[in-house]
């Protein structure tokens, strides 16, 4: 059974993404959208965690919020736009939103 | 596939657009909305007396609109409505309150209906926070 766990707070204001990433299933996904793309930002722990796991992480993040805050994703990250993202909640069986 | 669509936040969140957005991509990508169910604060997007800056989006009007462009089940939790000072006519008599501010394509009705629409659903997806 695969989720898709979708994340909005910012990581730097609670341990949502930190709690996810304990929880995440080896065929779980993560797709940040809204504030929770901050966790993209250079040089900081949640960026230095999540590029950790590259090799074995699966990470979307939705294009348009990631383009208003003027952050560059990094290659192994795939973008999405509202298409793609209902494509994705298609593929995984469960989509939780970490409200 | 079939997709019900729970909404949290009220239309100032930027959560809340990103559900409509979503709403509409799944129209688009042509699969069904067994029904939208608006829950805690999301009852907000579904009064009729929230007034919008001009150049600020209307999400409580693209909401009504896509509703009812697209004949949707669009229910709003009574339980949360009632507490937020969202009513339709039915219940500001109830409870003698001056003036209801929900209407048509709008129904009030029980967390039963989230239920319901899971169970016949084939996607959850769930809208809140920022």
């Amino acid at each position: 059974m695969s989720t898709l766990h979708v994340l909005s707070h910012s990581p730097f204001a609670d341990s949502r993404l930190s709690s996810c990433l304990r929880v995440l299933g080896h065929e779980d996904a993560i797709l940040l959208c809204g504030d929770a793309v901050y966790a993209l930002t250079p040089a900081t722990a949640a960026r230095q965690t999540l590029d950790a796991k590259a090799d074995s992480l699966q990470l979307f993040i939705l294009d348009e919020d990631v383009k208003a805050r003027n952050l560059t994703p990094p290659d192994w990250v795939r973008s999405v736009d509202y298409p793609g993202f209902v494509e994705l909640s298609v593929q995984f069986d469960k989509v939780n939103t970490w409200l | 596939m079939k997709f019900a669509i729970a909404l949290y936040s009220p239309a100032h969140a930027p959560s809340s657009r990103r559900a409509l957005l979503f709403a509409q991509a799944v129209l688009a990508a042509r699969h069904e909305i067994v029904r939208l169910f608006f829950y805690q604060d999301g009852v907000h997007s579904a009064s009729a007396n929230v007034v919008t800056a001009q150049d600020e989006l209307d999400i409580p009007a693209q909401w009504r609109d896509f509703v009812n462009t697209h004949r949707l089940d669009g229910v709003v939790c009574i339980a949360a409505a009632l507490r937020r000072g969202v009513l339709n006519e039915q219940e500001a008599e109830r409870y003698s309150r001056p003036s209801a501010n929900l209407s048509a394509p709008w129904d009030l009705s029980g967390l039963g209906q989230l239920h319901d629409a899971v169970q016949a659903a084939d996607r959850l997806i769930c809208f809140g926070g920022p």
